[in-house]
């Protein structure tokens, strides 16, 4: 059934492939840069290039260290979703599951979060950050991004609440621990939703750049968008470092995105629904 | 194993306790503290809404507010007014299955994993008045008088902020409508073909109205998005906002008085640092506050005509 023949939807549908192989172009047009040296880049923008080698990536492993910015992102990037998803779960279960007073008023309670802008408590929460003589540690990042637990609360609470109640007798006839059952049952159950959880978060920590920039001030403990700033405010002597470090921190996620689409965009939807 | 009646506050109190000290804690502690003069080391003096005061009556303060208001809002207007309705219309593109509507999905969806200092380096990439693709390009075919340096001219700068922001966002907004689109009943859309409407009256009249609500939600949130931005602003110029505050935005402000001076450690250390900047953001979420009531109002009051 072709319902897309009018004539405005054959133009639509090229605006959007042109908007599209424009988003494609500038991509290739980061990648191919980054195989240019920096003067061939800089003075023959658009111009045959003398050359095409992986310079810039060696350099940016051996001078500039690479390699320690992508660990310090991965590991607050870890931490950070699985506090997250222990946290958020957690909650989520014990909301939706048990019936007691003030249910409601803590299911309200925990959406305070999403209506607040995170400007709003961050000197309060420097201060405390300071208090505890956290400035300056992964720890700072990871407790920040990984309490801020509204949305994620939100989706598993309703998924938790929608289970039929014998689901939740069944589980309990076996005679297993709440703990367990939560554990070996429920929360393998709620894996869509804890993907979908994941995946927003995961793109959020990972792109950070606010926290890190208040909260990290040593320079091996930044990230990985931290360095790409660094290599950015100084293109004159830093063009090749800035152009593999951003190829570097963007094509491996949007190559796991290719091969993943599917699920992701489905994850995604998820989150909008219920958002 | 008994059953404990009591077992849900195992599974609550974690997540509340950590919850409360660092997302509910501080949004009270800085309204508190915005009543006070202090830069977070030295003597913390109670002086009531003096800050407040202050903020809308200095002119050097009131200036910058406005000007990084000015800015917030126009970022918003724009999105609101060129970037939604697109995302409408591309939305229900694909949604109708145009051809190809997968991969221009997953393309057009892309940017949202890039980070903000890639997305403002790939624009310099190309907006560069020496380097930028585009200058190269004007200045080969001869059109000299189309060189211009894109990205330092003051009185666009705003706009250059508004199209980046609009590049890497389009595709979240567009997910939404889609999702949204997934959701309405199809029985007066198939009855639309049969009666042979065209493309925008299927649009306007019959999809549009379905996914109202989602409208007014994404309004809602280009809005906070517009107040509450930062990395794009920071990144192109600076702490300060670029020349003359030409990218200025609210949260940058806010930034730049309370932990401005690249020296987070102690912000400024002006003497009412912590003050005024917990003053500046309490002011900005009553500037969210009021729209969002406005906005759920509107909302609530549209489904109780509709039954």
């Amino acid at each position: 059934m072709d319902r897309n023949k009018g004539y405005i939807e054959k133009i639509v549908n090229l605006i959007m492939w042109f908007s599209a192989s424009f988003i494609l172009f500038v991509l290739g047009y980061l990648v191919y840069n980054s195989f240019r040296s920096k003067s061939d880049v800089m003075t023959n923008t658009l111009g045959k290039p003398s050359g095409l080698s992986l310079d810039n990536y060696i350099k940016l492993f051996v001078n500039e260290r690479f390699e320690k910015y992508f660990f310090n992102s991965l590991l607050i990037l870890i931490f950070a979703v699985v506090l997250l998803i222990f946290l958020s779960s957690f909650v989520a279960y014990g909301l939706g599951r048990y019936r007691f007073r003030g249910n409601k008023i803590l299911r309200v309670f925990f959406l305070i979060g999403m209506m607040f802008p995170i400007q709003l408590g961050i000197v309060p929460i420097f201060l405390m950050i300071k208090g505890i003589g956290l400035i300056d540690s992964y720890a700072s990042v990871i407790l920040i991004l990984g309490t801020a637990i509204s949305m994620p609360v939100l989706m598993l609470t309703e998924f938790f609440s929608q289970l039929p109640d014998e689901v939740y007798e069944a589980a309990t006839l076996d005679g297993a621990g709440e703990f367990r059952i939560f554990f070996s049952i429920m929360f393998p159950m709620a894996q869509p939703v804890v993907f979908s959880v994941c995946l927003i978060n995961s793109v959020n920590i990972w792109n950070q750049f606010f926290i890190p920039l208040i909260f990290l001030q040593t320079d091996t403990k930044k990230t990985v968008p931290q360095l790409v700033v660094k290599f950015t405010g100084n293109l004159f002597t830093n063009m090749d470092s800035a152009l593999s470090a951003s190829v570097l921190s963007t094509v491996p996620i949007l190559i796991l995105f290719i091969i993943f689409s599917k699920k992701v965009l489905s994850g995604f939807m998820g989150g909008a629904v219920k958002g | 194993m008994l059953k404990n009646k009591k077992t849900y506050l195992f599974f609550i109190i974690p997540g509340l306790f950590f919850y409360a000290l660092f997302v509910v804690y501080p949004i009270f502690s800085a309204a508190q503290i915005s009543l006070f003069k202090w830069n977070g080391i030295g003597e913390k003096v109670f002086v009531g809404f003096q800050n407040y005061i202050e903020l809308f009556t200095n002119p050097i303060l009131l200036g910058q507010f406005g000007n990084a208001l000015k800015n917030s809002l126009i970022i918003f207007i724009m999105t609101a007014c060129f970037m939604i309705p697109l995302q409408i219309i591309y939305a229900y593109m694909i949604y109708s299955k145009t051809r190809g509507s997968k991969l221009l999905q997953s393309i057009i969806f892309s940017p949202q994993f890039i980070s903000t200092p890639v997305i403002v380096f790939i624009f310099t990439l190309l907006l560069d008045s020496n380097i930028g693709a585009i200058n190269n390009f004007f200045s080969k075919i001869g059109l000299n008088f189309l060189v211009k340096p894109w990205l330092g001219l003051p009185s666009i700068g705003i706009y250059i902020v508004w199209l980046m922001i609009s590049w890497a966002g389009f595709g979240v907004g567009m997910m939404y409508f889609i999702a949204a689109m997934n959701m309405i009943s199809t029985d007066s859309l198939e009855s639309a073909y049969l009666d042979g409407a065209g493309f925008w009256k299927r649009l306007l009249l019959i999809v549009v109205p379905q996914i109202r609500n989602t409208i007014f939600n994404l309004i809602l949130i280009s809005y906070i998005t517009a107040m509450t931005i930062f990395d794009y602003s920071y990144i192109l110029g600076g702490v300060s906002g670029g020349v003359d505050g030409s990218v200025d935005v609210m949260s940058l402000f806010f930034y730049r008085i309370a932990f401005g001076d690249n020296n987070p450690l102690g912000g400024n250390l002006s003497e009412n640092s912590m003050g005024m900047g917990t003053t500046i953001a309490v002011s900005l979420f009553f500037i969210i506050f009021i729209v969002a009531v406005f906005q759920m109002i509107l909302v609530f009051r549209k489904d109780d005509i509709n039954g």
